[in-house]
């Protein structure tokens, strides 16, 4: 109770430098929150084309069962590759006839349009290695052409990629400047006590009864903070998130799991839990030889 | 209940402010220590709550030798020890009440006790009411009331205070003086800084007199 009077009263007196002290602690926690909302999407999206990723090597028409063969065998021998399944024209046909769509095209042409094909899946999702691997195969003599649609997802994801060290180096900045801006405020709150302070230890406080209400006065603008900075992230990422669903209807909830994970509970504890540690890092370092 | 032996002090700068002090002070008694400016008054009194240490002797209060007292300990001495000072050092954020109830809080002690203290306190010195007033409003009279007052609050044995009336003015001075005649009555040990010859003859109290840092004799 006194504890809580006592930061109260602190912030009264510190008034606007509070606000400052707060502010940097919502600048770096939502630095880091961004960094890692960033790194769940890039994980993700890299975990979802790990799996879909495939290509499509097209065969020239004429060639012969052995030569498709042999173009099997050179594909799956090739490094990063973990399967090549060859998919004949009449397959292909089949599982396109299943979609309605599909079938009215198809049946517009005469015969069957598609060629012989082999697919693809590589072991793991790495940009060089597919492109080698690509390059390869399309060198060989049997392929009329590969199909490879997921660089423009990986350019995306570069750019991601690009932001997230932007916001994880910004963070690690407004970490150490916030570290700074609340220890030095509240030794300039210590300052402006030091009457107080006095008669304090006069009437017989002991050094915690003197410290403890510096402490949690760190510990509140770091629970503001933190908590703060979860609001704000959460409101900027859901209003880019509805900006990009009306102008490409891309819905990124969705896709990338966006905005599961700013709400789950980990995350707001997470984010609280940083502001907290700052503040109390912060008071913690403002505690030097004051109390002496 | 406290006495000085052969007690010295230097200042930093070689500034000797106390030199083989030796007095003692009986339990329940009302002591006086004068002398003109600058002849250690105030050291002796920052000496025994503990402000300052002294570089040789001993200072003992209550059969302990408080210059040897580890700094963990001095709080909880302190609270044993009343301290008013001539400039009432209340503090202007809080209220009345509040200054009031600082050393029983960090006591610890439960609210509804502090309240009934408190209040109990206030009508002694006639500001029952004004208990939620800013202490900046009152007069020099009525502070210095709320600071002994804050002094007396723990009931402690001992009251210290450094020229309690020097910023005062006569009538003010002797409601004061009275106070403190009636802890002392309640068998609280005073000792009283003042150079005010008048306050000291008319009180009939005992007085150490200090000159250049020593007893005079
Ligand atoms: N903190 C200090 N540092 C250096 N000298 C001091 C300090 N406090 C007091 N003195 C010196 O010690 C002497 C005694 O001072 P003080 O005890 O305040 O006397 P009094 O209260 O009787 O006026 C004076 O010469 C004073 O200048
Ligand atoms: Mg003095």
């Amino acid at each position: 109770m006194r504890l809580f009077r006592e930061v109260v009263l602190n912030f009264k007196r510190s008034g606007f430098m509070s606000f400052v002290s707060i502010g940097t602690i919502i600048l770096a926690v939502t630095m880091l929150g961004g960094f890692y909302i960033m790194q769940t999407v890039v994980n993700f999206a890299a975990d979802q084309m790990q799996n879909r990723v495939e290509a499509v090597v097209f065969i020239k028409d004429g060639a012969s069962a052995e030569e498709i063969k042999l173009l099997g065998d050179e594909i799956t021998a090739l490094s990063g590759v973990k399967e090549a399944r060859y998919i004949s024209k009449d397959d292909a046909y089949q599982d396109f006839a299943k979609d309605p769509e599909m079938q009215k095209i198809l049946s517009s042409f005469e015969g069957n349009p598609l060629p012989d094909s082999i697919s693809v899946k590589f072991n793991d999702y790495k940009a060089q290695e597919i492109n080698s691997a690509v390059a390869a195969i399309k060198t060989k003599m049997a392929v009329e052409d590969v199909e490879y649609g997921a660089a423009e997802i990986e350019h995306l994801l570069n750019v991601i990629n690009a932001v997230k060290y932007i916001a994880g180096a910004a963070g690690i900045i407004f970490v150490i400047a916030a570290l700074l801006v609340v220890s030095n405020i509240i030794k300039l709150t210590i300052y402006n006590r030091r009457q107080d302070i006095y008669v304090l230890k006069m009437v017989g406080a002991t050094g915690a009864d003197i410290r403890l209400p510096f402490i949690f006065e760190g510990i509140a603008h770091g629970f503001l903070g933190g908590f703060l900075g979860w609001l704000i992230l959460y409101a900027v990422v859901s209003f880019l998130a509805f900006q990009v669903k009306k102008e490409t209807g891309i819905d990124l909830a969705a896709f990338y799991a966006f905005n599961p994970a700013l709400l789950s509970p980990k995350f707001i504890f997470g984010m609280t839990g940083a502001g907290i540690v700052l503040g109390l890092t912060g008071s913690l370092m403002s505690q030097g030889r004051i109390f002496k | 209940m406290i006495k000085f032996s052969r007690v010295f002090k230097v200042y930093e700068k070689n500034i000797q402010a106390l030199t083989d002090i030796n007095f003692e002070v009986a339990k329940g008694e009302f002591v006086f220590l004068t002398g003109p400016s600058g002849a250690g008054k105030t050291t002796i009194l920052k000496l025994l709550y503990r402000e300052e240490t002294p570089d040789m002797g001993s200072i003992i209060v209550d059969d302990t030798d408080i210059s040897r007292l580890s700094s963990g300990k001095v709080p909880f001495y302190r609270r044993g020890i009343g301290f008013v000072f001539q400039d009432f050092k209340l503090i202007f954020e809080r209220s009345i009440y509040e200054n009031l109830a600082l050393p029983l809080e960090i006591t610890g002690a439960p609210s509804k006790f502090i309240r009934h203290t408190v209040m109990e306190s206030l009508e002694k010195i006639g500001l029952a009411g004004r208990e939620n007033h800013n202490p900046w409003h009152i007069s020099g009279g009525e502070k210095q009331k709320v600071a002994i007052a804050r002094a007396l609050i723990m009931s402690p044995p001992v009251l210290l205070a450094d020229e309690p009336t020097g910023n005062l003015d006569e009538a003010s001075a002797g409601e004061i003086m009275k106070m403190f005649k009636d802890a002392n009555a309640k068998g609280t040990t005073v000792l009283m800084a003042s150079h005010n010859k008048e306050i000291i003859s008319n009180s009939g109290f005992r007085a150490v007199r200090l000159r250049g840092g020593r007893v005079e004799e």
